[in-house]
């Protein structure tokens, strides 16, 4: 059986999927690293990217233009996280709290936007026709690679747009005056504040980008991955872009490879549940228990090293001795 | 006096914070131009609340601010930083991850293409300010990396790179050593040369002669005058800062000292930068007797006090009470071995503030058979310990049930000292017990730490407060760059003098004067 | 600010909340229904009135429906004054309820008894699950919030491939096990109702956990831990073991209310996707500010919404998951601790100079004794 895996996982089919799936979850992980380097931790990513999930599909409906709803997931995107940032930042509603507030927007009551703004009833919108999808790319030159070729070419643009925004985000952080403040406020927002840094102006952009970057995600669930709007689209993948987040030390590039993590351990069960023996619903299963024990293997290690640095088991056996 | 004399006037200054406490009331306070006024007080007296205005981190509640001649409204530090005012905070406002240059730039970074930042640039910068001002610093290292004395530097290039030409200087000595602090003030000398005003708060006699024109002494919220440094004498100042006259002595028989209580030996500890911060402690605390620690803060007395109630782990040492270890047990292990701390940081370890005076009386002895029917508390016992507590303590408060974060400093700290004094402790660890509260309180407080001792607890009182050391300890230690730098076995005839050479690294006991706190053994 | 006062504030505050939420719904109602008055009546009037007349069935049915949302609300609530954000309340209520349906099914045991074996299992179900966040939380410092939003996603698969895989009713259309031994159901506590006697075990249950946060040390160490961790470690509290015990204790309540609701409503367990019960309990939660004593009340409040959104769903075409957004806003404004600050400043300065006022006279009051 294990031959039989292992030849799955050696197709170029496999490492396409990866991408596909990881693409999703790289850019709600992305979102959760900008917020987070500000200091705010967006819970609610999975709510945002289910509502601009909904308004992509919505707005190339609309506009019969991809882009258009590309475009107004982000907007929908941002003004979502700008909502938590409003009652976060100045009502002091606890973060938590207020990203667990737009998870119910997201959860149900997409359902009745669906209704206030299309008239349509039910779970679904299948508003769209594939022309209204973001198109595939096919990247000249990779694509005639053999293995490299059918992996990484004729993905959605949005994954190269996702994988690009691993560098940008990047560049954003370390390399630009903003990504500077981002970082001092969320490590010390006295010492920002003190030299006349905005710290509720960094973490309402923060807050923004995030939204912008989760409302990504959302489009490309509903306009490429799903290919139409369900309310069972997101299926916490915003939750385990924060774990990605977590693992990935709070930085782009270790975020991406959690990311590739969770993707792996997500197509790998789209494989097996092909397989005899295999149950589908233990295999959607994995990604997950995946993402707990990369969590807790992650958490272990950091406490490890706390203890190191602290002398904390030297001295309390020399204690013990004397 | 003309007004344009002065490029800072506050007048009629009153700050009530929204728990309530007032911790400015009708400040006035005025800075010449050129000069370097001394704003002095003790802890809790007002003086950061007052500049924490200046800066625009908090509002005045009644009051007004010119700054130049214009009446200012500073709603922001972004807006007190173009009125030409900067900070050196005691506590740095530095970003440890970032670097040197980065910190420095932080807010107003320079730019390529109006997008990417200039990083070339601001080492420039930094390089330029740190050469024209004579403060060295390093602009590539990350601030989380660099010696305290940098770190100070790069608060003051903070400041100067802003465009301030009013530094406001909080504390700034506290941290530094003796060498680091000869050299702060030969760069401020240079600054004030330059035509800097700045305003220098401490409460340290001999730096403010040093270097002082002008000083405002603070005392309880209020302003006791404004002085020329030059024409009033240290003990005029310490007067009118501590208020001996309104602190009465607390009358204490002699101690008679019994059996060792609390023993520590070879205690080290090393800081998670490196920094030795105690270095080989020996000392023992006998029954009936108070052990002071004196020594300016910041000399090893915090981390002491943690590891002895296990909020930190020494590299090595021991340290017994009556025989049983201490270090890196339970709190709740130390606390059974008869161990009380009234800690340093109230806020943070002393108590709840959302919670009501009553459960934060009863925290560390929930789990008494006394206060619990089986599985349920026996509330009729906690209301009435409660309320003797309450009564015998002085606690001002409507009744048991008053949230504790909405009493006053005085009443917030009686609290935890009631706790503490009435869990029947063998060894009680006082951390400034008395810091930034009412001289009602503290009087209060200092009287029942001497009954308790004299009823035979062993107290270990660590304070910065010259007076309540001195007044209340047996004996005394006195910490210097974690080490002990003098123990006095009586402290009758201590004076002031004698005592600042030893806390300010001047002088030092041979080993065999230190040898004598550790009592047998 | 004294107690009472404060009350009064909290109280004021929360009334505004609602009725901006009830604004929100307003308008939505008359941006898409045709007739906004009468989606407005079934809303707000229809639940409890109809056509001049109490509408029994209908609080019958509110008050059925809020049995399982008091047991997630008082889990969220013990979780929270803990200041622990588990978030696992969704996959509890789940395992709890289909473990409880499985003895139900499988372990025939005598009627009085059978219904209480159930909802053990189901509460020990859901408590032994919740010892996963809470170890890693305490043993390794992971974040128990990542961590349950996880572990809800494991359960609803795990659940589901038992569901479907192995103790399917392959006789039936949709995916459901058997139906449950006679013995095993809650009884209904008013017959040709939802009402089952679950809810007065959540009545119960509630009345339990008031004591135990309230009149036990163990409640009293869990609120203080919530309050200042320091505090708590500093007074000699085993602050590992509690945060351990609130979130168990969370499992268990919505262990239990998950088993209670699953043998109480439904012949067969038949969920095929986290029921939702969680997150409303979180709602719930915040409406009773994490007390105990009011869950109950912010659980009718939800409820009788609830149903309110349903009667507009079928008499006024308006979706009933209207009910989410309306949760949303009132928890938005619920949970802001500056919404209307500015009044309560006002409130902090005037009795801060009444205070001084009375002071300034008998200052020898203070201790100068």
């Amino acid at each position: 059986m294990l031959e039989q895996i292992l030849s799955m996982v050696f197709t170029t089919s496999f490492g396409y999927s990866i991408i596909r799936i990881t693409s999703p979850i790289l850019f709600a992980a992305l979102a959760a690293v900008v917020a987070e380097k500000a200091g705010v931790t967006n819970i609610g990513l999975e709510g945002i990217m289910m509502i601009s999930a909904l308004f992509g599909v919505l707005f190339a409906y609309w506009t019969s233009y991809w882009w258009v709803g590309v475009i107004g997931a982000m907007v929908v995107g941002v003004i979502l996280a700008l909502i938590i940032g409003i009652f976060a930042l100045k009502l002091k509603t606890d973060i938590i709290l207020a990203g667990i507030a737009i998870n119910l927007v997201g959860s149900g009551g997409t359902i009745f936007l669906l209704y206030l703004f299309t008239g349509l009833k039910g779970n679904t919108a299948s508003l769209t026709t594939p022309s209204m999808l973001t198109p595939k790319l096919n990247i000249p030159i990779l694509e005639s690679i053999p293995v490299i070729g059918p992996i990484f070419s004729g993905h959605s643009i949005l994954t190269y747009v996702a994988f690009l925004l691993v560098f940008l985000v990047w560049v954003l952080l370390y390399k630009t005056a903003l990504g500077l403040q981002i970082r001092a406020v969320g490590e010390n927002s006295h010492a920002a504040d003190s030299v006349g840094v905005s710290v509720l102006k960094i973490q309402y952009i923060a807050l923004g980008i995030s939204g912008a970057l989760s409302g990504l995600g959302g489009a490309y669930m509903s306009m490429y991955y799903s290919q139409s709007w369900n309310t069972g689209i997101v299926a916490g993948r915003g939750f385990i872009a924060l774990a990605a987040q977590a693992m990935g030390q709070g930085e782009p590039l270790g975020s991406m490879f959690a990311s590739l993590l969770f993707g792996f351990a997500s197509a790998l069960g789209n494989k097996m549940e092909g397989m005899q023996g295999f149950s589908s619903f233990l295999v959607a299963a994995v990604p997950y228990a995946v993402t707990i024990i990369g969590l807790v293997l992650y958490a272990s290690t950091q406490v490890r090293r706390v203890k190191k640095s602290r002398f904390m088991e030297k001295g309390k056996k020399e204690a013990e001795k004397s | 006096m003309a007004d344009n004399e002065y490029v800072v006037q506050m007048k009629g200054i009153t700050k009530v914070y929204p728990n309530g406490i007032a911790a400015n009331q009708g400040v006035d306070f005025n800075v010449k131009k050129g000069e370097i006024h001394a704003l002095m007080g003790e802890n809790g007296a007002g003086k950061s609340t007052l500049m924490k205005m200046l800066f625009g981190l908090e509002q005045p509640t009644e009051g007004t601010i010119t700054v130049n001649g214009e009446e200012v409204s500073l709603t922001s530090p972004t807006v007190a930083i173009s009125k030409g005012i900067g900070m050196v905070h005691q506590h740095f406002m530095l970003v440890p991850n970032l670097t040197v240059a980065e910190n420095i730039v932080l807010g107003m970074e320079p730019k390529k293409n109006n997008l990417f930042m200039d990083y070339k640039k601001a080492v420039e910068i930094t390089e330029e300010y740190a050469k024209k001002y004579n403060l060295q610093v390093d602009p590539d290292a990350k601030v989380r990396d660099i010696p305290v004395g940098m770190k100070q530097k790069v608060e003051i290039l903070k400041a100067l790179v802003r465009g301030a030409k009013i530094l406001i200087l909080d504390e700034p000595t506290a941290v530094l050593t003796t060498q680091e602090t000869e050299e702060l003030f030969k760069e401020l000398i240079h600054l004030k040369e330059q035509g800097y005003t700045m305003v220098f708060i401490s409460h340290k006699l001999h730096e403010i002669k040093q270097i002082t024109d002008r000083l405002t002494i603070m005392r309880g919220g209020k302003s006791m005058g404004v002085y020329n440094t030059a024409d009033i004498s240290k003990e005029e100042i310490s007067r009118l800062m501590v208020g001996r006259d309104v602190i009465l002595t607390v009358e204490k028989e002699q101690a008679q000292p019994t059996d060792v209580v609390l023993r520590v030996r070879d205690l080290e500890y090393t800081n998670e930068w490196k920094k030795k911060m105690i270095n080989h402690m020996s000392f023992d605390v006998r029954k009936g007797e108070i052990l002071g620690i004196a020594g300016v803060e910041g000399n090893g007395q915090r981390e002491l006090v943690d590891m002895l109630f296990n909020l930190n782990m020494p590299d090595s040492g021991v340290a017994k009470v009556n025989g049983h270890n201490i270090l890196g047990e339970s709190q709740r292990k130390i606390r059974d071995l008869g161990v009380s701390l009234i800690p340093e940081d109230r806020m943070t370890f002393g108590m709840a503030g959302a919670a009501s005076i009553e459960e934060n009386l009863i925290s560390d002895r929930c789990a008494q058979k006394r206060y619990n029917n089986g599985p349920l508390f026996n509330m009729k016992k906690i209301h009435e310990d409660s309320d003797k507590l309450i009564e015998e303590y002085k606690v001002l408060c409507k009744n048991r049930t008053q949230k504790v974060g909405m009493l006053s400093g005085g009443n917030i700290q009686k609290v935890v000292v009631a706790r503490e004094f009435s869990a029947e402790p063998v060894l009680i660890i006082a951390d400034q017990p008395t810091r930034g509260i009412d001289v009602g309180a503290t009087e209060f407080i200092r009287k029942k730490l001497v009954e308790l001792s004299r009823e035979g607890a062993a107290v270990l009182l660590v304070s910065a407060d010259l007076n309540e050391v001195m007044e209340l300890s047996d004996s005394l230690i006195i910490m210097y760059n974690g080490q002990i730098a003098a123990y006095f076995e009586d402290t009758k005839d201590l004076t002031d003098t004698v005592m600042g050479e030893y806390m300010l690294g001047l002088k030092q006991q041979s080993p065999e004067e230190v040898r004598r706190v550790q009592h047998g053994e | 600010m004294g107690n009472k006062r404060m009350m009064r504030f909290e109280i004021l505050r929360g009334c505004a909340a609602i009725f901006i939420a009830i604004a929100v719904a307003f308008i939505f109602i008359l941006i898409c229904a045709d007739d906004p008055l009468n989606a407005l009546y079934c809303l707000l009037v229809r639940p409890v009135f109809n056509n001049g007349a109490l509408n029994i069935s209908s609080i019958y049915m509110i008050l059925a429906r809020m049995t399982p949302i008091i047991f997630t609300g008082l889990a969220v609530c013990v979780m929270f004054s803990a200041n622990q954000f588990n978030l696992a309340g969704e996959g509890t209520v789940m395992a709890g309820g289909f473990v409880a349906g499985l003895v139900g099914i499988y372990v025939p045991l005598a009627a009085g008894l059978h219904p209480v074996v159930c909802i053990l299992v189901g509460a020990a179900v859901g408590g032994a699950l919740m010892l996963i966040p809470a170890w890693a939380k305490v043993k390794l410092n992971a974040s128990e919030m990542v961590c349950s939003l996880m572990l809800n996603y494991v359960i609803l698969y795990v659940v589901m491939h038992f569901l479907s895989n192995v103790f399917a009713d392959r006789s039936q259309g949709s995916v459901q096990t058997y139906p449950y031994l006679e013995t095993a159901r809650v009884g209904k506590l008013i017959a040709g109702t939802e009402l089952t006697w679950g809810f007065l075990v959540a009545i119960a249950a509630t009345v339990l956990v008031a004591f135990f946060m309230f009149r036990t040390r163990w409640g009293y160490a869990i609120r203080m831990i919530g309050i200042n961790e320091s505090f708590s470690k500093y007074s000699g509290m085993k602050v590992g073991g509690i945060i351990v015990v609130s979130q168990v204790i969370g499992g268990v309540l919505s262990g239990m209310g998950g088993a209670i609701e699953v043998l109480g409503r439904y012949n067969a367990f038949l969920w095929k996707d986290l029921p939702g019960y969680g997150w409303t309990g979180i709602t719930v939660a915040i409406l009773a500010k994490n007390n105990p004593i009011a869950i109950p009340f912010a659980a009718l409040f939800i409820s009788y919404l609830n149903r309110g959104c349903e009667l507009m769903s079928i008499y006024a075409g308006v979706p009933a998951e209207m009910i989410d957004i309306i949760q949303a806003v009132i928890f938005l404004f619920f949970a802001a601790e500056q919404f209307m600050a500015k009044t309560r400043q006002k409130m902090v300065v005037k009795e801060a100079k009444e205070e001084l006022a009375k002071k300034t006279e008998p200052a020898a009051e203070g201790g100068n004794a």
